[in-house]
């Protein structure tokens, strides 16, 4: 798409969301609607048929949207997967994915991989996916997702689906169908294309977004939450979710689509994490996880989730992917850095789901090496009404058996602590006034995800008050702080 | 900066009449040769005849030589009214030329002339050589090297060449004279170095009459006592002066035109429109200190107008700003100057949609003054900068460390003393005390928003320390040692009174020519 078009796109997004917030529509973004379907390629036209078409799994029963859910800007619902940090999926639905489902609202402004300096870019958590197409292709053929076995079965189905099948005939001809791969290629061709031309997947009309127009106002806790968010002795977020835009659109975009190491505690409540390796829904064996990674011999657990080095690989058929990266051990680990658009909607949050309020987050990121890292902090700073935000040692670091972890990084091998980001605040805090201590407080904790419910998409300016947040934004300074419990809610 | 002939550098002139001789005598050898035979008054025959040939020799010489004199006085004369007219146009206009009043070598060392002058070395230099086709071009450069060590963190100490600058000038006929400097900075310019290669000046100054020179292209701003003149051998410190780092970016150049001029009164005047300032480039988000020593302070080009100028890099001219600049240097010792600039910036940074209302105009304004006195020099400077209409930008970036400024300033004294000379030796002591504010007033802030406390400088694991202030007061204390006029050796030790962990000592080499 060139320029000019997207700038037009853009606008038309803008006047778009608009338009839908003044016709009182609601929800906004909750119950975003294309009303100018029209305004879309064939292409995308084709796109948005085949991004809900569930018959063209083998289950007959999910599409993509069923994990990437347009009321949760199009990341994953655990409600619909069992309370699972993962999507399910299969050929009968009983089996667990690897990954929290990202969001794909704003996706459609990531650079492409390129490993110059810091790695950047790229689709998918681990990058591996050249573009937004060939990602869109992938899980049409995983077998823990939609599991067709090839190319020319998921055409078959296509050819089944006739309101599909009639749009996606329209943008690409009929004689594409019968040449599946090419087929399966313009599949993810239509998919990216109405990801990248329908409005709902980037409106930017959150109430920051209108903020920075002149066109709403952010309360008091909201702006110090936007303060202690770019302050790079406090929040420091913005250094890798810029609040200020940078080179990849107009808007700030919250996040520069790095990648970073940062610890993030092992979540026992995704199944491939246990040894047993049986799906919580039905008892069957799960698929067995990729394998493409290198774990040390003396790693404390057999499956690890490492990111950029692994287990998964490109595709075979994603010609312009980045390289297989398992024997670059020193990016093992690293995981791409999520837009905080919308963030307030889309838990659980990290790749493996972990934690499942923004509050929850904070006090991991700004306690992480104190009272979690046995090692950096043997005699962790007591808790308590001074400000210190963090609960007893141990809380978010834990084993399976829910027992504290000060094994730290748990979801790392030991071999690979070093890749861990401890150099930026908030990880490492400095010492302000003598003693380790976190650099947020508990109320400026509270000022932050005050902000955070500030990005999300659906604010009307005309009507503030049906602005759709989550509990968590809606519940002052207790909201989201229910106590921390790793697991599934089944 | 001496402007050197290019041919003082080519001797064909010699090399041209021995060959002529060579040939000769060898052709006379060969028929000598030829001609030696067997008979009885043979050796009296070859020497008659040798004797004519050598004769014939000595003719051919004679006439070389005249027509050798003819040329050399021809090359003389034009060389000559090559440098009236050369010296006709820097009388009007200081820069390039280092000899100006604000230097501080040439006005006490006696080795140039008096301000507004050219060094002597620009006249014609050594025997007039041929190549006329170079005879109005010139070559100069100069350059500096330096040690510094800050006191409380000697691991920072760095070694750098810092700054390593050809000239090229070229008239064109007695009115029209081209001028460029190509800078070296920090050795090595490539992708995954700290240094840069960059034009500094690259003008065409057409004079317009004997009092009044058009001037395009792009060239130094008249502001102040060093950006003109900032070659290392004009400046007391191993390391410019902070306030013309700071306030006035030194070494600030624009593109764009501009008139000047002198009267013979001892007045100048300088007005000129050009390229202005790039707000869209404020980085309002550093997430460590943009500099944590004093060297960083002066190279991150983070102040406020160092950090949004544009050097004529595919520069935004939506909008042009205008300057004037007067001087008097009319009573001997004594040089005054005044300059101001304004224009309009590009905006600050912000969305499309979501755009800063209003211009935002970028002021600087600057008095200065220098008085030698005896062994004295004296001198001091004020500038002043202001940027308009911030609040809304500054408000939309609550929390950010680095904030544009609404004002910022500078002021310093300095007075150097030559304590000793001896021949091309001399060796000046000084002492200097300048205040720098680089964010006096805030709109839409209440000002930078910087973590106390030990913060990380940087990505490194453990690197800690404070988050530095963007005002200080620094004392700074010297001596520059001129082996020649245009060779210097300098040390110095700085002290800042808020940001004591920039305290350093400096060396440094300073050379130009």
């Amino acid at each position: 798409m060139n320029p000019k078009n997207k700038g037009l796109s853009r606008r038309a997004a803008y006047w778009l969301a608009l338009l839908g917030s003044l016709a009182g529509c609601g929800g906004g973004a909750t119950t975003a609607s294309t009303p100018a379907g029209e305004a879309l390629s064939a292409a995308a036209v084709a796109g948005k048929a085949l991004f809900s078409d569930t018959s063209l799994s083998v289950s007959g029963r999910q599409s993509c949207a069923t994990c990437h859910v347009a009321a949760r800007a199009f990341a994953g619902d655990s409600a619909a997967d069992h309370g699972l940090p993962v999507p399910l999926g299969g050929a009968n639905m009983d089996q667990t994915g690897f990954r929290n489902t990202p969001s794909l609202a704003y996706a459609s402004f990531t650079p492409g991989f390129s490993i110059k300096g810091r790695p950047t870019g790229g689709f998918f958590r681990d990058g591996r996916a050249s573009t937004l197409a060939t990602q869109a292709q992938q899980p049409f053929l995983a077998s823990f997702e939609m599991a067709n076995h090839d190319a020319a079965e998921v055409v078959a189905r296509l050819r089944q689906s006739s309101a599909t099948v009639q749009k996606f005939i329209a943008a690409y001809g009929e004689a594409v169908l019968d040449d599946p791969e090419t087929a399966l290629r313009d599949i993810g061709l239509a998919i990216a294309a109405f990801e990248t031309e329908d409005p709902d997947f980037h409106p930017f009309s959150s109430k920051f977004d209108y903020w920075q127009q002149g066109r709403a106002q952010l309360t008091a806790q909201e702006l110090a939450g936007l303060a202690l968010f770019n302050n790079p002795g406090k929040g420091n977020c913005t250094a890798c979710h810029p609040s200020q835009r940078q080179g990849f659109d107009s808007h700030p975009l919250f996040t520069d689509f790095t990648f970073d190491n940062i610890g993030v505690p092992r979540n026992w409540a995704i199944p491939t994490n246990h040894p047993d390796g049986l799906s919580p829904i039905d008892g069957a064996p799960l698929s067995a996880p990729p394998a493409q990674v290198v774990i040390p011999a003396d790693a404390e657990y057999a499956y690890y989730d490492l990111g950029l080095c692994g287990p998964f690989a490109p595709a075979a058929a994603d010609a312009n992917a980045r390289p297989i990266l398992a024997a670059t051990t020193s990016l093992c680990g690293l995981f791409k850095v999520p837009t905080l658009r919308n963030i307030a909607i889309t838990a659980p949050y990290f790749h493996n789901g972990v934690f499942s309020t923004l509050r929850q987050v904070i006090e991991w990121y700004v306690t992480r090496d104190i009272n979690n890292n046995a090692a950096n902090n043997p005699n962790p700073v007591a808790a308590g009404p001074g400000g210190n935000p963090y609960a007893a040692a141990g809380t978010f670091y834990t084993a399976a058996n829910g027992t504290p972890d000060l094994y730290q990084y748990n979801d790392l091998p030991a071999a690979y602590d070093a890749n861990v980001n401890i150099g930026e605040v908030p990880y490492t805090p400095p010492t302000f006034g003598g003693g380790q201590a976190p650099t947020l407080t508990s109320d400026e904790i509270d000022d932050i995800v005050a902000f955070l419910c500030t990005l999300t998409d659906g604010y009307d300016p005309k009507n503030p008050n049906a602005y759709n947040l989550p509990a968590q934004c809606r519940g002052g300074a207790a909201a989201g702080a229910a106590a921390y419990t790793q697991g599934s809610t089944l | 900066m001496i402007r050197i002939s290019f041919a003082r550098f080519t001797t064909p002139r010699f090399v041209r009449t021995a060959v002529l001789a060579a040939t000769a005598l060898c052709a006379a050898m060969s028929a000598a040769a030829a001609e030696s035979g067997g008979k009885p008054s043979v050796e009296q025959q070859e020497i008659q005849l040798l004797q004519q040939q050598l004769a014939a020799v000595q003719a051919q010489m004679k006439l070389l030589a005249e027509q050798n004199q003819t040329l050399l006085q021809k090359e003389l004369a034009l060389e000559r009214q090559v440098t009236q007219a050369s010296l006709a146009a820097q009388t009007q206009t200081p820069a390039p030329v280092a000899g100006a009043a604000a230097s501080p070598s040439p006005a006490t060392s006696g080795a140039a002339p008096a301000a507004g002058g050219v060094p002597a070395a620009t006249a014609v230099t050594g025997p007039a050589a041929a190549g006329a086709a170079f005879s109005n071009v010139r070559l100069w450069g100069y350059g500096e090297l330096y040690y510094t060590r800050p006191t409380r963190d000697p691991g920072k100490a760095k070694a750098d060449l810092a700054r390593a600058v050809f000239g090229i000038g070229y008239s064109f006929d007695s009115r029209t004279e081209f001028n460029s400097e190509f800078e070296v900075e920090h050795a090595i310019a490539s992708a995954s170095d700290a240094g840069e290669f960059e034009v500094e000046q690259f003008y065409v100054d057409r004079r317009l009459s004997n009092a009044v020179t058009l001037r395009a292209g792009l060239f130094l701003m008249p502001f102040g006592l060093l950006n003109e003149h900032h070659e290392p051998t004009n400046f007391y410190g191993v390391q410019r002066n902070f306030v013309e780092t700071l306030i006035i970016p030194s070494t600030w150049r624009e593109g764009g035109f501009n008139v000047h001029g002198d009267t013979e009164s001892g007045f100048s005047w300088n007005a000129g429109l050009t390229t202005g300032f790039d707000l869209s480039k404020w980085n309002y988000a550093p997430e460590f200190p943009q500099y944590s020593t004093a060297l960083d302070l002066a190279n991150s080009h983070s102040a406020p107008l160092a950090s949004t100028h544009q050097e004529l890099a595919l520069a935004n001219a939506h909008d042009l700003s205008q300057y004037v600049a007067l001087g008097y240097y009319g009573l001997p010792g004594l040089s005054l100057g005044a300059a101001v600039s304004s224009g309009k910036a590009v905006k600050v940074p912000a969305p499309t949609n979501a755009p800063i209302p209003g211009d935002q105009r970028v002021t600087l304004w600057e008095a200065h003054a220098r008085w030698t006195p005896a062994k004295f020099d004296l001198s001091a400077l004020y500038a002043h900068g202001s940027i308009s209409n911030l609040g809304a930008a500054n408000a939309s970036n609550p929390g950010s460390p680095n904030p544009i400024p609404s004002e910022f300033y500078g002021y310093f004294a300095q007075a150097a003393y030559g304590l000793w000379e001896q021949g091309d030796y001399r060796l000046a002591p000084f002492v200097r005390w300048e205040r720098y504010n680089m964010g006096s007033r805030y709109a839409g802030t209440s000002g930078p928003v910087v973590p106390g406390g030990l913060v990380p400088l940087s990505a490194t694991p453990g690197d800690y320390g404070y988050w530095p202030r963007n005002q200080d007061r620094v004392w700074t204390v010297g001596a520059n040692f001129y082996t020649t006029p245009h060779v210097v050796f300098k040390a110095d030790y700085q002290w800042f009174d808020l940001n004591s962990d920039f305290n350093r000592f400096d060396l440094g080499l300073g050379l130009n020519f």
